[in-house]
């Protein structure tokens, strides 16, 4: 039997039971449904937000004239508003409640058109209060052109041209700090570091379980044990990426379904999305490889802590040291020298590349680099997985584990 | 054939396996006997290569063992290994494959082994739910489901009720006699005994007796049991008087003496049971006079007591069976 299927059954066997099992599945369909039914209520709130008020207000017979003037106005300040005609009588019942059939009536004018008498109910809504006082200003500018023999049409124009136009003489100053791709990052490698965090703790949990089950010794007397070491880690990766992006996808279409796909970002994120994939498989690699050996070291689920901390440690100072030292200087000789050592490179380098400062080079760099670690750390986490997988009692020493006997 | 080549272990100063040789032949059963920490799982862990020996080879047919060949062999450790949350049924499939099994034959050989070993109902259940009598039944066809070439088994019996003893036992006598070496150790030695075509016992990391039941029961001391109605203390001076002949009181049975003939008394002929009969006779009537023949328990205690003493303790004649149950393990 060849190497490659054995390594494919225990990973299969990883992701059944982990894929398959009731509480995953449950989990897994709330998840989806929380996030649906978040999709659901934002998009309530948000539309029902976004349905434009319409304003209602009322001119008397004499006051008509301000009619076009309050349309243009509303309409130049994205307004929408009804205007409807009738007496001062009906107005003031609609206003001050005592008619409880008519419709709900923001402000009622009459008078001289230039100088009209403004009826309004308990609170005065003060976009109305603006749209009236412009219109009354531009009906009295126009009568006046007219008045002077003008031609209100070319003054419109006239007006409308009169803008500055600026120039910038001084040198550019830093550019503006970059909002969205600062976003777009965060949340990336916050991801990142969950997913690696989440999928470390399954692999070393795993690991463990087969310690204290003591299954692992029928297993090792079939396979090698950096078969099993790499079946685990394939088969909780495959499980892992499934999660990612079935919950990624869902929480993507929730923010489409919610319009944001419209949003204007100046990051592409079609690529950082790939970009955080292609470090994601890379850092998970690494990590996994490091907490299935370590986890070998200790025969109890409650020893854990004692081999994961020192790698939790080694996730963390990657993720800090990208989210404070990144953002404000995404290439500094320090971020591009980090960048390229492989804890640090998962974290750096998509961020790195949200803020477009990579050179062409510096991503293929570090991605051969990383990959040039793995044969290694295979070796290690194998050797250590080794010796400290049937060492049963209390934890292992790591230099006991790597000892040569 | 399975060939234990001069094994040695040892485990910081602690020696587990001290130079251990010894065979399983094609369609044997052979007992594997020793108190606790004797070596026999160490040596077992070794022939499933889970363990590596500092000196010495494990070959089987004549060749030296890879991971291909210990993919044939069946194997239970000592401490039991299933995964506590896989379907019975799924892990024994899963197992099966691994050691490259088709997939159709795999799930044909779990239903015939669970059926036989009597959880066939389990299949569907997670092994957590089922009670340690069931795990240990669904360990055996862990053990047994690929049909494997050679069977090593840590104390398959310990923790099994009779009727689950009673087909284990008829399993490794047939899969014996289908021509498979069949190696288990276990502490029920009655058992063993009644099993077992070859035994051997290990002490400290040694194998002190090596041989069928019969074989290891031939003593080159004759024992005999004596009950006569008379002081015992009369007796045991009477006939300890005779040349090479031993004699002492049996505790647990007022009145009995237990006889010992060495090498003095031997040597005269077949006459010295005949002349300790006589002596009897004069003493009073006579209500008991039968050869002692060494249980495996009494050979396994001799050779863990005389270890213990430094094996300088020979005079002493070894007591008969007694009355405790329990092997000193």
């Amino acid at each position: 039997m060849s190497g490659a299927r054995v390594v494919w059954m225990v990973a299969k066997r990883e992701i059944k039971t982990r894929m398959l099992t009731k509480a995953n599945i449950i989990s897994m369909v709330v998840m989806v449904v929380v996030i649906a039914a978040g999709a659901i209520v934002g998009n309530y709130f948000l539309n029902r937000d976004s349905a434009p008020d319409i304003s209602l207000i009322a001119v008397a017979q004499e006051t008509d004239a301000l009619q076009s003037s309050l349309e243009a106005t509303a309409e130049a300040r994205g307004v929408e508003l009804e205007i409807m005609t009738m007496t001062a009588d009906d107005a003031t019942a609609a206003l001050d409640g005592t008619n409880e059939d008519a419709k709900p009536l923001d402000a009622f004018l009459d008078g001289d058109p230039a100088a009209p008498r403004m009826l309004v109910g308990a609170g005065p809504d003060a976009v109305v209060q603006e749209i009236v006082n412009q219109a009354v200003q531009s009906y009295v500018t126009v009568e006046q052109i007219n008045d002077l023999g003008g031609d209100p049409a070319a003054f419109a124009h006239a007006q409308a041209d009169a803008v500055p136009q600026v120039k910038m003489v001084g040198e550019a100053q830093d550019e503006a700090f970059d909002d969205a791709a600062f976003g777009v990052a965060i949340a990336m490698i916050t991801i990142l570091f969950g997913a690696l965090i989440g999928s470390g703790s399954m692999i070393a949990m795993g690991v463990v379980e087969e310690k204290t089950s003591r299954v692992v010794e029928i297993l090792l007397a079939t396979i090698r044990p950096s078969q099993l070491l790499a079946g685990k880690v394939l088969g909780i990766g495959v499980y892992g990426l499934f999660q990612v992006l079935v919950l990624g996808g869902s929480l993507a279409l929730a923010a489409m379904s919610l319009g944001m796909g419209g949003l204007d970002l100046s990051v592409n994120i079609g690529s950082a999305l790939a970009s955080l994939i292609v470090w994601f498989l890379m850092g998970y690699t690494i990590f996994a490889l490091l907490f299935g050996g370590f986890a070998a070291l200790v025969s109890r689920q409650e020893d854990i802590g004692s081999v994961t901390t020192p790698l939790l440690f080694l996730l963390f100072i990657p993720f800090y040291t990208t989210m404070f030292l990144v953002p404000n200087d995404p290439d500094s000789t320090l971020v591009r020298v980090l960048s390229q050592i492989p804890i640090f490179a998962p974290f750096m380098m998509p961020v790195r590349d949200a803020f477009g400062a990579l050179e062409p080079w510096e991503m293929p760099l570090a991605l051969a680099i990383a990959a040039a670690t793995i044969p290694g750390l295979v070796w290690l986490a194998a050797r250590v997985y080794q010796r400290g997988v049937l060492h049963t009692g209390g934890r292992m020493k790591l230099s006991e584990a790597l000892r040569s006997r | 054939m399975l060939e234990i080549d001069h094994l040695s272990k040892s485990y910081g100063t602690v020696q587990a396996l001290a130079d251990m040789t010894f065979e399983v032949r094609a369609g044997e059963i052979f007992g594997f006997v020793g108190s606790n920490g004797a070596g026999k799982t160490t040596a077992m862990r070794i022939m499933l290569g889970v363990l590596a020996a500092d000196a010495g080879t494990v070959r089987w047919n004549g060749a030296e063992l890879d991971l291909e060949s210990r993919r044939l062999f069946g194997y239970m450790p000592e401490e039991r290994g299933l995964y506590p949350k896989m379907k019975v049924g799924e892990q024994l499939r899963f197992l099966a494959e691994l050691h490259g099994m088709p997939r159709t034959e795999a799930a044909e050989a779990v239903d015939r082994w669970t059926d036989r070993l009597g959880v066939g109902d389990r299949r569907g259940d997670n092994v957590e739910k089922l009670s340690l009598g069931n795990q240990q039944r669904v360990q055996l066809a862990a053990a047994l489901v690929h049909n494997p070439a050679v069977l090593v088994l840590d104390e398959p019996f310990s923790g099994l009720d009779p009727v689950a003893v009673d087909i284990m036992s008829a399993v490794l006598r047939e899969r014996a006699d289908a021509g498979v070496p069949v190696i288990f150790s276990s502490h029920q030695l009655d058992l063993v005994e009644r099993l077992c075509d070859r035994v051997g016992i290990v002490q400290a990391g040694r194998m002190q007796a090596l041989g069928t039941i019969d074989e290891l029961r031939t003593t080159e001391r004759p024992q005999w049991l004596l009950a006569v109605d008379a002081e015992t203390t009369a007796v045991v001076s009477a006939l300890g008087a005779v040349p090479g002949v031993h004699a002492a009181a049996v505790p647990e049975r007022p009145g009995a003496v237990l006889v010992e003939l060495t090498g003095a008394a031997l040597a005269t002929g077949g006459g010295v049971e005949q002349k300790l009969l006589r002596i009897a006779l004069t003493l009073g009537s006579l209500r008991e006079f039968a050869p002692v023949r060494p249980t495996l328990t009494d050979l396994f205690r001799d050779i863990v007591s005389a270890d213990q003493a430094g094996g300088a303790d020979d005079d002493r004649p070894s007591r008969p069976q007694s009355n405790q149950a329990e092997v000193a393990a």
